[in-house]
């Protein structure tokens, strides 16, 4: 269990997981090259995601958790209803039971490559440039503790 | 086979496994925009993409042993041997089919998603990487029904490129600056192919690392030929890079 999904707390959570980066077992699992290429990624990152629920049950949809990376760390990172500014380098949607599914264990880079998270404003190309950093972000999102 | 053998073959038909069911769902859309005769070689392709997805979905049942109800049963089974960087070519080509499918007859995007999946998956990719494989089970001896299959597989699949060069070609004799899509598609691309995140040995199935990525510049080179094109020098320098990566379609 944990705060409710797309809560303020689930937000204040899902940036501190961010900073911290992926788990030391999930490092294990892959070679020492592919983290130093996502670590410098990381360190230089200037972009901001907004990452939505496009059907959040009893919330006018959709919404958006909104992360800005700054320093290699997570600078902001908060709850967007539809009404308020949309304003992210890459804005991105997915459904509940695709957010649900990712939080149960769903893989992370089947989720971009099924299409379940697709990318609805911002550069395609400069994106994919960064695609590991943003699929272990991902990953490590979906490993945050919430409740459904 | 060795053991050595066994999990290099399982990693490089892994990737060709779901490399095939991406090429085949992400091809539909390239339709709708496209003219009546590239229509009729476009639905042509996404039979055999279908069939191909057929035949690694009875390879890994009937010869490796694995078992599950539907298709999806068998992907999830053989996923494990796909390397976290197939979502680099495979994320981007469903993501530019969804561009398409938003704009089908902005052409523009139509050229970005067809230097992704005509290109580099089909053209180098797997064109490269099946030789391995192939050469593999003949030099052993072993799984015939896989040699015939496959190559049957890449029979279609050298038509597919074909096919695609020369709507690229086309594309870029009608406007010159379509080549700028097809540079900026390879500079996303090679940006990030360099970047390994396991390790896959090719040396028991009789190749090395250093002759699979000649097969990658060998094929490169050539596709860019048949367009008619060249690289730009920025993007000669992210080639020398690059990583054998093993997918395909």
């Amino acid at each position: 269990m944990g705060p409710p999904f797309f809560s303020k707390e689930w937000a204040a959570a899902v940036g501190e997981a961010l900073t911290a980066g992926p788990s030391p077992a999930a490092r294990d699992a892959k070679l020492s090259e592919y983290w130093a290429f996502f670590d410098s990624i990381k360190a230089d990152y200037p972009a901001s995601w907004a990452l939505g629920c496009r059907d959040l049950p009893g919330a006018p949809a959709p919404s958006y958790l909104f992360v800005q990376w700054c320093g290699g760390a997570v600078a902001d990172c908060r709850i967007i209803g539809p009404d308020d500014p949309l304003e992210a380098t890459y804005v991105l949607g997915m459904d509940y039971r695709d957010w649900q599914a990712l939080h149960d264990g769903y893989d992370a880079q089947r989720t971009v490559m099924y299409r379940k998270i697709l990318l609805e404003d911002g550069s395609l190309l400069e994106f994919f440039k960064t695609i590991y950093f943003f699929v272990e972000g991902l990953a490590v999102i979906g490993a945050v503790p919430t409740r459904f | 086979m060795t053991q050595a053998e066994r999990e290099s073959f399982m990693a490089i038909a892994s990737g060709f496994h779901h490399g095939e069911r991406q090429v085949e769902v992400e091809l539909p859309v390239f339709m709708i925009g496209a003219t009546e005769e590239e229509k009729l070689h476009i639905a042509a392709q996404i039979e055999d993409e279908a069939r191909h997805t057929v035949f690694f979905d009875r390879f890994y049942r009937e010869v490796v042993g694995m078992q599950g109800d539907d298709i999806m049963d068998i992907l999830d089974a053989s996923f494990p041997w796909v390397s976290e960087t197939f979502v680099a070519p495979f994320g981007l080509l469903a993501y530019q089919a969804d561009e398409v499918r938003r704009n089908p007859f902005d052409e523009r995007a139509r050229v970005r998603y067809g230097t992704t999946y005509f290109l580099w998956i089909e053209g180098v990719l797997a064109l490269s990487v099946m030789k391995v494989t192939l050469s593999y089970a003949r030099w052993r001896g072993f799984l015939p029904a896989y040699y015939t299959g496959f190559t049957a597989t890449c029979r279609d699949e050298s038509r597919h490129v074909q096919g695609g060069m020369r709507y690229l070609q086309q594309a870029v004799s009608k406007d010159p600056t379509m080549i700028n899509e097809i540079h900026d598609t390879l500079r996303t691309i090679l940006s990030v192919s360099g970047v390994i995140s396991r390790r896959i040995y090719y040396e028991p199935l009789g190749w090395t690392d250093d002759e699979v990525r000649v097969l990658f510049f060998q094929q490169l080179r050539r596709k860019l030929n048949d367009v008619g094109i060249d690289l730009a020098p920025d993007i000669e320098d992210l080639l020398a890079r690059v990583q054998p990566q093993l997918a395909g379609g």
